[in-house]
């Protein structure tokens, strides 16, 4: 175990261990043998890593140890926790008409959910839905948990989750809120999983939101979420994440996209969540597939903030474009690391990738890695990376006209994030976004 | 496209032209490394007990380290065993003139195109010709020498400026850094050493011409180049060498020291042996390069043209501490056949107001594999520090590979980085454009790689850049789309 965190995070890595063991043989669970064989495939290979040292490549700029120290619980009964409404009020983006579910410790809940009448869309809790064709077919497929240690644990561990799915030729008329709500007394190590489907020619918006209930207790949550997007289907993907300090993020997304497909993720996080890891993996595996990944990370505080993200291309004819801002405050750390692929047989691929940072705090840190391995000649590749400041000429400017030093320097933020925020198609999504950039640097 | 394919087969059965092997004798220590082979050497070479200790305790380090894993290619396990870390020409005389040098040496260096006397009299470049181990033959040692500038071979300095060695060497690149700075530590066969004094601009341009020749025996050259205060020296590497079987390893070390106000330019022209076209016999370039601009407005450029080696795989770096210095690194390398570059810089921005500027330009043909890894690492001391880098690949043929690792790490929000990557083929239409003006696409393509490259190559001196354009031209004869 050369390359993980052992002292340390011995106990709760023990703990996981001991929790899986007790589980499995148990064996009051009613999961098909292909469910149970994969969870101890991922058990095995955790079993080996543990949590991920800065030894390891991906982590290199995330010590996770300061996170992992807390005695974590590993099982959190989540029915019974009482839901301010008002909590999931805040967390909706307002004045869109919507349905909404709400997700409270990684399950859902219908009682506090909309309901869908709409056919063609299956919601459930993804404990309920193991024996669906879809959870067979798609599930853990696509997630290679060798390379991903939290992965590992979230498969081994996880018991419930979302799952939805939309049938082929199916459009969904509203979008989709889905808000992931924590609340938790003792400090918790959670592995909420999720697995959306969308079929042929399907097309959904789907917002998710990440809120924390005010509570002394930490939180780890370490979700995954895989996304299957079929053929020529559409899928608008928004992330939302805030949170209060005690809460820690990992969230894994691992993107499948077949022939003709189009999936844009808008990201956007706030200041609060202590630690905040995003892994967006997108494998573009068909002809003519588009992908967009916008991501704008405002940090402030000694947040660290650290954005990983891979576009594999690999068939012909495809294109992606990603465009990751960060703004940091304060002592808040960012990290972005963005990898594109180029496989031997993608040939008259576009490919672009861009990460922009605006560094406000004297003791803020960035640490930004782009990257392009590319196998095939007929491409077009460029990444760009940058680290800067105010442009003091529009700050004079600004100030020549009148507007003081704040107000002016709030305009050159805006002004920065707009890149992002423009690319929003739904105007509510983005006033909201744009109220919490407002907040964001109030804070 | 069937051109495309024609040219690629030329491409890469276009054979080395410089291989060929010289017979000297020589006294070669047996094979393996132990601390009796450092003995050996440190004793073949008369060496102060100092030295011998530190290439002992670097040994001693040596033997503890692992290989590293993290490269972005296949490393081919070394047998560090199997190596003969020490190869003499007998006839150790020094000579004055050339006459006195073994006729055969000199007829190695006609061979590649160099001769010391044409280049004595043509360029005025002073050349300190490493063959193999030992330096033979140094020339306008006494113009430099009114000036006060040293330049001799490393054992020379050794013996008569143990001083300003034992003050410089292993600051920049300590025996800790990596396994090959440990080994090279332990073994140093030979090398360069150049001390510039306060105040003089050296009149001309220092060259070295490395050459590996004598069989299984790897080199490893310590090169120290010290500009004091005020000083400045442009320094220039080349290499070629006989072509082999056996894969070679060369782990050399090279250490910049710049002063206040001070200025080195280093420049290398590589063009080691590739090995044959399915990678077999190249030399393994596995060098350690840095510099250290140590006072205020210190300047440190590196200029590098790679062709050659089986894996090239070094990463010359520029510390910045003093306030205003400024590092540049400029690279053009070029991968053929099965060829791997892994390759870049690293800049690391200590002091106020320090500056970094990096261009790089891959092109990769064949079944080569080019990696750009470079580091940007600004501390928080370094207020305004600034940043320019800028990494294009260029495809030729869909079986290579091109890659782009680049850190960026800012500790300070003063400063200013900047980073930009591209990775494309050769546009069809500035070929087409070529082809309807009378210009085959064989001509075309050396064109548009020379422009492409150009940015580099301006920055060699004059006479390096002729034979860097050669070298471009030679080694993608007959090149493609």
């Amino acid at each position: 175990m050369d390359n993980t965190i052992t002292q340390i995070s011995n106990s709760l890595y023990s703990q996981c261990i001991a929790d899986y063991e007790l589980r499995s043989s148990s064996k009051d669970t009613a999961e098909p043998a292909e469910l149970s064989a994969l969870r101890e495939k991922a058990f095995q290979q955790f079993k080996k890593t543990g949590f991920p040292s800065t030894k390891v490549e991906d982590w290199k700029y995330t010590n996770l140890t300061p996170f992992l120290k807390e005695e974590f619980i590993t099982e959190q009964e989540s029915d019974l926790v009482a839901v301010e409404e008002s909590l999931v009020e805040k967390a909706m983006v307002p004045g869109l008409d919507s349905y909404r579910v709400v997700v409270v410790n990684g399950v859902y809940r219908p009682d506090l959910s909309d309901n869908i009448p709409h056919e063609g869309v299956y919601l459930f809790p993804l404990s309920a839905a193991i024996g669906r064709p879809a959870f067979k077919k798609h599930f853990g497929q696509y997630t290679d948990i060798s390379r991903n240690h939290f992965a590992a644990v979230n498969t081994a561990l996880f018991r419930d989750g979302l799952f939805l799915e939309i049938k082929n030729n199916t459009v969904l008329g509203k979008p989709l809120q889905v808000v992931h709500l924590t609340a938790a007394d003792d400090h918790t190590f959670l592995q909420p999983r999720h697995l959306i489907v969308v079929g042929t020619s399907a097309a959904a918006t789907i917002i998710e939101s990440y809120v924390t209930v005010d509570n002394e207790a930490s939180v780890f949550i370490n979700h995954v979420s895989e996304i299957v997007v079929g053929e020529n289907a559409q899928l608008q993907h928004y992330y939302i994440q805030t949170g209060n300090e005690k809460a820690r993020y990992i969230h894994h997304t691992e993107v499948y996209q077949l022939a003709s497909s189009v999936y844009n993720n808008y990201k956007a996080s706030f200041p609060g969540t202590s630690l905040l890891r995003n892994n967006l993996n997108v494998a573009l595996d068909g002809e003519n597939v588009e992908s967009h990944l916008y991501g704008l990370y405002l940090s402030g505080g000694h947040q660290l903030v650290d954005n990983h993200t891979i576009v594999d291309h690999r068939k012909p004819h495809c294109q992606s474009n990603e465009l990751y801002k960060g703004v940091m405050k304060d002592e808040a750390t960012g990290v972005f690391n963005g990898k594109i692929f180029v496989r031997k047989d993608a040939q008259k691929t576009n490919a672009f990738q861009q990460n922009n940072n605006l560094m406000l705090g004297k003791k803020a840190v960035i640490d930004s890695k782009p990257q392009l391995e590319i196998f095939a000649d007929d491409v077009k590749c460029s990444h760009g990376s940058t680290v800067g400041q105010f442009n003091q000429e529009a700050m004079f400017y600004l100030k020549s006209r009148g507007i003081g030093d704040e107000k002016a320097r709030a305009l050159l933020i805006h002004a920065f994030a707009y890149d992002v925020t423009e690319k929003i198609p739904i105007p509510e999504v983005q006033a909201h976004i744009n109220q919490l950039i407002e907040e964001g640097l109030k804070s | 496209m069937s051109t495309d394919i024609d040219i690629l087969k030329d491409v890469s059965t276009e054979e080395y032209k410089y291989g060929f092997t010289t017979d000297i004798e020589m006294d070669i220590a047996p094979k393996g490394l132990n601390e009796d082979i450092v003995r050996f050497i440190s004793q073949k070479k008369n060496e102060p007990e100092w030295l011998l200790e530190s290439r002992l305790k670097a040994l001693r380090h040596f033997l503890k380290l692992e290989m590293p894993r993290w490269q972005n290619f296949e490393l081919p396990p070394i047998d560090f065993q199997a190596i003969s870390y020490y190869a003499a020409p007998k006839k150790k005389a020094k000579y004055n003139s050339l006459d006195e040098v073994d006729p055969e040496l000199l007829a190695t260096f006609e061979k590649l195109g160099i001769p010391l006397s044409e280049q004595k009299m043509l360029s005025g470049v002073a050349v300190d010709a490493v063959f193999d181990s030992v330096s033979v033959a140094t020339t306008f040692k006494t113009k430099l020498k009114e000036l006060g500038v040293i330049f001799c071979s490393f054992s020379e300095a050794v013996q008569e400026h143990p001083e300003l060695v034992k003050k410089y060497l292993g600051t920049v690149v300590p025996y800790t850094d990596n396994i090959f700075a440990a080994l090279n530590a332990a073994v140093v066969s030979d090398g360069s050493f150049v001390y510039i004094p306060k105040g003089v601009r050296c009149p001309m341009e220092l060259s070295t011409y490395f050459r590996i020749n004598a069989q299984n025996t790897g080199q490893f050259e310590r090169t120290l180049i010290i500009a004091d205060e005020g000083s400045y020296v442009s320094y220039l590497e080349g290499c070629t060498a006989p072509m082999r079987d056996e894969n070679q390893l060369h782990a050399a070390v090279v250490e910049l020291i710049a002063l206040d106000n001070a200025e080195i330019k280093y420049s290398t022209v590589q063009n080691w042996y590739p090995g044959d076209k399915e990678g077999k016999g190249g030399i393994y370039n596995f060098v350690t390069k840095r510099g250290i601009c140590k006072g205020v407005n210190a300047k440190i450029s590196w200029t590098q043209v790679e062709t050659g080696s089986a894996i090239t795989w070094k990463y010359p770096s520029v510390i910045l501490r003093g306030d205003n210095s400024s590092g540049e690194f400029y690279s053009v390398a070029l991968t053929k056949n099965k060829q791997i570059a892994d390759t870049g810089t690293k800049m690391y921005h200590i002091g106020k107001n320090t500056r970094s500027r990096i261009i790089s330009k891959g092109i990769s043909a064949g079944h080569g594999q080019n990696s750009y890894r470079g580091l940007v690492q600004i501390g928080s001391g370094a207020e305004n520090a600034r940043n320019f880098t800028q990494c294009d690949s260029l495809l030729i043929g869909d079986e290579c590979g091109a890659h782009t690792f680049p850190y960026i790490e800012s500790k300070n929000n003063t400063a200013m980085v900047e980073h930009e990557a591209t990775t494309s083929k050769i546009g069809e239409d500035q070929i087409f454009y070529l082809n309807q003006r009378g210009i085959d696409t064989e001509k075309a393509v050396a064109l548009i790689v020379n422009g492409y490259a150009k940015e580099v190559l301006n920055q060699l001196p004059m006479e390096f850049a002729v034979e860097a354009q050669k070298l471009l031209a030679i080694s993608l004869e007959g090149s493609v789309g």
